[in-house]
């Protein structure tokens, strides 16, 4: 076995090309072998010094997150917290402070799980991932990339290099939350991302994806007939419905299959209550859950 | 204190890594899969950093990255290749303790001791990078940090403590 | 302040641990040292067909592979001799170590131990203890009956031991009461889960060996050393490092004689450490799950005419020291009330799972919390406010308890009152939300009293080595022995060097299990203080020229009483005895009466151990997530009846660190198995302690009460009261806000919103009397 700390995308690249892993904070990779889940990959490339990866710019129309950007780093930043709140949320959420200072966006998305945290903002967000390989650049869609659990559609020559996601207009809010049975260290048992824009108090857009309760994290569907509504209850109502019709749960350790239909119905009207609120203006700090007490009343 | 033991079979699978702990460099070869906890304990006999878990949960493996906290347990020594490490032996200037050594057994924060070491090195960091934190932000920062013996209360008050007395409040 | 300047109040042990620079057993080594790794059964239930080792024992690094044919033919018993070593033909839970092996590292030890071959002939697992206890229920041991017990016990096929509490004729007095409040409750197993997972060390020179071990109990693991692999006493010595936490999981004995039986065939040194998933499946110690089935007859007026329980207990798959938990739990179950007529039977059946063992306060926490769910309903089904109840029935001072000993003084009514009142003040300042509510619950816990020695010495330089069996888990109590020593002496705590957790030089005690560190151990210190003390006044006294009941020992200096200016120092008085002084005490069990009501014998801990039961009342505040069913638990208020607090900072850290045992235990923390008794959640993610972010808040105190029959100065112990009240104080919390009961420990936030969605309230039948 070997471990190679590459400086740069292009030799990351090219190490990728003759079968090494990439390896960012190690959080999924090294944890999983440990746990004896699948043996450490032959070839390792270290990711985690590579300057171009742990850049987060924006412009007017979109932010640009560099895979190598970690949780701690997300869950602090101004521009993240001010533009993709739900991404702040998730990612404030994600282990330990120790766990989010080594574990990356890229490494997230990439391990591919369903109960991932970022990953049902990043679909609310309308996110792509950009994939680098010899052979060039591409884009892929969240939901795109993510074909079952701990699968993805990226080839194992292509390096994740960022995430890029368009800037929500004016009157645009967003919020994560997710179902936990104590207040850290947790794995999301469910758990559901909103983004919503308001325009003088009427909804103009609505998107909702769901953490834990399919084989990928997936975005409910024919919400549009709800554009046009008030952000009220009725609206909640009728989002956790879609919800809990739309997610096909498991049973496992976690939950039954039928709580977590519940949960998720539960998780799903809180995202989009928190997201139409900050939409609407109101100061929520990251993260909703944390801050709501969601979980269980302060 | 390197792996010259005759018992240890020589890994062809091993690399050569520098690692500087508290300080001090230590040129080491490791076997790649090696994670630091292991290396720490063993190749470089810094005992204090603790193994209490095998899926990353309980903290009691918490060393200083770079002045960052990590779970050594679940990182790779090579990969921490060059880079600057502080484990809980590193916190005492000399036969000084550091205030959260200090006060967290003057508060009765420690029991059996087991996770002292990495809820210091969690606390160490907190307070390096937010000097005065509120009792949540406390409570979150030391999250990782396991313990069962103390119910946290006299941890949380040592804490708060030692903020108090580094902003000379 | 620095390494040596550590405040007298601070534990000795703290400048090692805070530093990083104590040794805990796993950061032992040694030259040569081997490492160990076990071969598991896997099958929960399975005969033995074949067990070919030879692969291991052809791979390169290996030193020594050991199986049950390379270890004396030994049964080993508490009670009931029904296990051995090593596996042998049947294999009755996952954990059961069917081989060990060394190896040059630890990585080879565990591919060595993969590589052994083990088939089975699987057999059917029984993991229900009701379905167990039915004619048809496979057996767990085929040949139960041909193990040789000690004492009385009462056992049939999966019943490993049946324990029965009675008093007055149950049946008659249920007729006559007015409302007859039945319920069931049943709690699932659990562990104790210290952070430090357990180690072992042995080395051999010549015919001696030395184990260095992550036991609390270093003189168990003695003995089990020397019975299972027929070693004299003399020849075994256990030296206790610093111990990362026990909470009982590490009472007795573990794997001490399967790592010295392997470093014998090494002709080497052989550690062992376990991973925290070995932790889980492995050891014999697991908080037993438990079914409670319970009815009370109670008058209008809230008096108690009667109760009838039955009680099915998980022993597991062997018995480790199991023997007194069904009549723990029947104590428990009939609870520190005046419960007028008794008739409660407990089961303690064998299972194909773990086997359960002393976790803190065993049987309790379960027990009480479905008591005091229970006696909850009771007062709902009265109309009576629950407070009020407990407060007409609880035991006080010159009450017979059930097995009939008469209190002395104790303080369970003023553990209600404080506590309550506490939770009530601060609910007045902080008004309590539409989610929330406070919960009370009570419990108790006995005082064991067994036999410990002591010694003592007091140095030329003044100095004294104080010579204890106790065992410091971290719970401070051993640490609390030297203060014993330094009142008596009159000299500062400083000078007491404490020589604790090696069985070669300390005599025979019970380390740190039950409670009983103060307890026992305190009195031997005592004792052996008393005489050197003795010593230095005849010094004094014959150099002061005065009686010696006139010498007064204070600062390190003997005086006549009223005259402190002429005094002279301990130095110069061990000078002139021309050796140092020696104290040497052997505190026996004290003498109980007899029982006078009728309970099985086994394992008893009636009399004596529940003359002076230390009480308490946890009173919670939770607040509920109606939607998910999360609960979270915001303050724990406490008052603790352990007598007299010696060492105050160790005695709030003990309730504290209890508490938030029974926050886990009330809300997260149960062991799942499948159905064939495998765990399903061995490892700290799926396996929930609480986080620190999740813990309440804790207001302590507590009633001094200096008990007669208790221990040093009338103090009680204290590790393991504070782990029995609380979850049933969050779930009588719980059911307020609901309105429903969670009859399901843990109280976890699916089964909460399941009671949400169900009616699960408990049968109440009006009796008429008229
Ligand atoms: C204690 C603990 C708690 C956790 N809690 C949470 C939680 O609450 N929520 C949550 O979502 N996750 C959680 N995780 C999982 C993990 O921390 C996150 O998924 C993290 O974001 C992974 O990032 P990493 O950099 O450590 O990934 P790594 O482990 O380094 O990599 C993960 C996978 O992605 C691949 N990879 C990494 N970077 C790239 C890239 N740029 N391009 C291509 N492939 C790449 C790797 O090859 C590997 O297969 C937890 C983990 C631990 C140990
Ligand atoms: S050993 Fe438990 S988190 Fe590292
Ligand atoms: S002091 Fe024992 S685990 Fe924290």
């Amino acid at each position: 076995m070997t471990l190679t700390i590459a400086t740069s995308v292009d030799q990351a690249i090219a190490l990728l090309a003759s079968g090494a892993r990439p390896i960012a904070g190690g959080t999924d990779l090294v944890v999983g072998a440990r746990q004896g889940k699948a043996p450490l990959p032959d070839q390792l490339v270290a990711i985690d010094r590579i300057a171009e990866l742990a850049e987060l710019t924006s412009t007017d129309s979109e932010t640009r997150i560099g895979a190598g950007v970690t949780h701690a780093r997300l869950m602090t930043d101004g521009l993240i917290i001010e533009r993709h709140t739900a991404i702040a949320d998730a990612a404030a959420l994600v282990g330990s402070p120790a766990t989010r200072n080594v574990g990356t966006l890229g490494g997230n998305v990439m391990n591919g799980s369903p109960a991932m945290d970022t990953g049902a903002p990043l679909i609310v967000m309308g996110a792509e991932a950009e994939l680098r390989s010899a052979d060039g650049t591409r884009r892929v869609t969240m939901g795109d990339l993510w074909t079952g659990p701990g699968q993805i559609s990226a080839r194992d020559d292509e390096l994740c290099t960022s995430l890029v996601i368009p800037a929500g207009g004016p009157g645009s809010g967003s919020a994560y939350v997710r179902l936990e049975y104590r207040r850290a260290m947790e794995i999301a048992v469910v758990g559901a991302a909103a983004a919503v824009t308001l325009s003088d108090g009427v909804l103009t857009s609505i998107r909702v994806a769901l953490t834990a309760v399919a084989p990928v994290i997936i975005e409910i569907g024919d919400l549009d007939n709800l554009i046009g509504g008030a952000p009220d209850r009725a609206l909640h109502g009728a989002v956790a419905a879609a919800a809990r019709d739309q997610a096909t749960p498991i049973s496992d350790l976690r939950a039954t299959d039928e709580y977590r239909r519940h949960t998720i119905g539960v998780m799903a009207a809180r995202a989009v209550d928190a997201a139409a609120r900050r939409a609407a203006g109101e100061q929520i700090p990251v993260p909703v859950n944390r801050s709501l007490g969601i979980g269980a009343a302060q | 204190m390197n792996p010259s033991s005759p018992m240890s079979p020589s890994s062809p699978m091993s690399q050569q890594i520098n690692l500087t702990v508290n300080g001090m460099t230590w040129p080491v070869a490791v076997e790649t899969s090696r994670n630091l906890c292991s290396v720490l304990r063993t190749e470089i006999g810094l005992t204090g950093t603790k193994e209490g878990c095998d899926d990353c949960e309980c903290g009691a493996c918490m060393v200083l990255l770079d002045g960052q906290p990590i779970n050594s347990c679940s990182y790779l020594a090579a990969q921490a290749d060059g880079r600057e490490i502080t484990t809980v032996e590193g916190l005492a200037d000399g036969d000084e303790l550091h205030p959260l050594q200090r006060n967290i057994l003057s508060a009765g924060g420690v029991q059996c001791g087991f996770c002292t070491p990495g809820m210091l090195m969690s606390a160490y960091a907190l307070l390096d990078r937010n000097p005065e934190p509120s009792i949540e932000e406390i409570r979150i920062g030391l999250s990782g940090n396991l313990c069962r013996c103390t119910g946290y209360a006299r941890i949380l008050t040592a804490v708060h403590e030692t903020a108090v007395e580094l902003n000379g409040a | 302040m620095s390494l040596t300047e550590i405040p007298a109040f601070a534990r000795a042990d703290g400048p090692d641990k805070v530093s990083g620079l104590g040794r805990y057993t796993a950061d032992l080594t040694l030259t040569g040292m081997a490492h160990a790794a076990f071969r598991y059964a896997d099958v929960p239930h399975g005969r033995i067909v074949e067990l070919d080792t030879s692969p291991a024992r052809a791979m390169s690094g290996v030193v020594a592979v050991i199986t049950d044919a390379d270890v004396p033919d030994i049964y080993l018993s508490a009670e009931i001799a029904d296990r051995t070593l090593f596996a042998r033909d049947v294999v009755r839970y996952e954990g059961e170590v069917v081989a060990a092996v060394a190896a040059v590292t630890p990585e080879i030890a565990r591919a060595a131990a993969a590589a052994i071959v083990v088939r089975y002939e699987v057999l059917p697992a029984v993991t229900d203890i009701e379905a167990a206890l039915g004619e048809n229920s496979p057996l767990v041991h085929e040949s139960w009956d041909s193990y040789a017990t000690s004492g009385d016990v009462v056992r049939d096929r999966n019943t490993a031991m049946r324990s029965e509490l009675h008093r007055g004729d149950a049946d008659a007095a249920m007729a006559t009461a007015d409302v007859v409040v039945s319920g069931r409750y049943v709690a699932d197993a659990s562990h104790a889960v210290p952070i430090e997972p357990r180690a072992v060390v042995a080395e051999w020179q010549g015919d001696h060996l030395t184990v260095h071990t992550s036991t609390q109990v270093p003189f168990d693991a003695r003995s089990r050393i020397c019975e299972t692999l027929e070693l004299p006493t003399s020849r075994v010595r256990v030296i206790v490092p610093h111990l990362g936490g026990g909470f009982g999981g590490k009472c007795g004995a573990h794997f001490e004689p399967h790592i010295a039986a392997l470093a014998k065939v090494a002709k080497r040194p052989v550690k062992l450490v376990f991973s925290r998933y070995e932790e889980f499946i492995a050891p014999d110690r697991r908080r037993e799950g438990m079914i409670v089935d319970v009815a009370t007859g109670v008058k209008h007026d809230g008096t108690i005419v009667a109760r009838a329980a039955w009680l099915g207990i998980d022993n597991g798959a062997y018995m480790a020291d199991a023997t007194f938990f069904p009549q723990l739990a029947a104590m428990h179950v009939a609870g520190p009330y005046r419960t007028g007529s008794l008739k409660i039977e407990a089961d303690l059946v064998y299972t194909n799972r773990q086997p359960s063992g002393s976790v803190r306060a065993p049987t309790a926490p379960q027990a009480c919390w479905a008591i005091e769910s229970h006696t909850d309903e009771i007062a709902v089904a009265l109309d009576m406010d629950p407070i009020e109840f407990r407060r007409r029935n609880l035991v006080a001072t010159g009450d017979v308890g059930p097995m009939g000993q008469v209190y002395d003084e104790i303080g369970a009514l003023e553990c209600l009152e404080l506590a309550t009142a506490s939770a009530q003040a601060s609910a007045d300042q902080k008004p309590l939300g539409p989610d929330e509510a406070l919960g009370v619950s009570m419990g108790w816990w006995p005082t064991f009293a067994v036999a410990a020695g002591a010694f003592a010495k007091m140095h030329a330089d003044g100095t004294v080595q104080l010579v204890t069996g106790g065992q410091e888990c971290g719970t401070g109590a051993v640490m609390t022995l030297r203060n014993l020593a330094a009142d008596e002496l009159g000299i500062d705590p400083e000078l007491i060097e404490l020589v604790y957790q090696d069985t070669a030089v300390a005599p025979e005690g019970p380390g740190a299990s039950g409670s009983q560190t103060l307890l026992n151990h305190g009195r031997a210190v005592e004792v052996a203080s008393q005489q050197i003390a003795a010593q230095l006044r005849e010094l004094a006294a014959d150099h002061l020229e005065a009686a010696p009941e006139d010498i007064v020992l204070a600062e390190s200096k003997a005086s006549v009483a009223g005259a402190p200016a002429a005094s002279v120092a301990f130095t110069e008085l061990v000078e002139r005895a021309g050796a140092e002084l020696l104290g040497t005490a052997s505190v026996e069990m004290p003498e109980y009466p007899e029982l006078p009501t009728s309970s099985t014998c086994i394992g008893d801990q009636g009399m004596g151990a529940w003359l002076a039961p230390q009480f308490s009342c946890h009173v919670a505040r939770v607040a509920v997530d109606r939607d998910t069913g999360v609960v979270r638990v915001s303050e724990v208020h406490t008052a603790h009846d352990s007598g007299t607090i010696i060492n105050l900072m160790g005695a709030h850290g003990q309730v504290e660190g209890g508490v938030l045992m029974g926050v886990g235990q009330a809300l997260t923390e149960g062991t799942r198995y499948d159905d064939e008794g495998r765990q399903r959640n061995a490892g700290l993610l799926e396996y929930k302690l609480q986080t620190i972010a999740d813990a309440p808040s804790i207001h302590t105190q507590f009633v001094e009460i200096a008990t007669p029959n208790a221990g040093p100065r009338g103090a009680k112990g204290l590790a393991e009261a504070p782990n029995v009240a609380t979850a049933g104080a969050i779930a009588n919390a719980l059911a307020k806000v609901i309105g429903q009961r969670v009859r399901e420990l843990p109280m976890t936030a699916e089964r909460v919103w399941r009671a949400q969605t169900a009616d699960q309230s408990s049968t109440t039948t009006e009796q008429d009397q008229s």
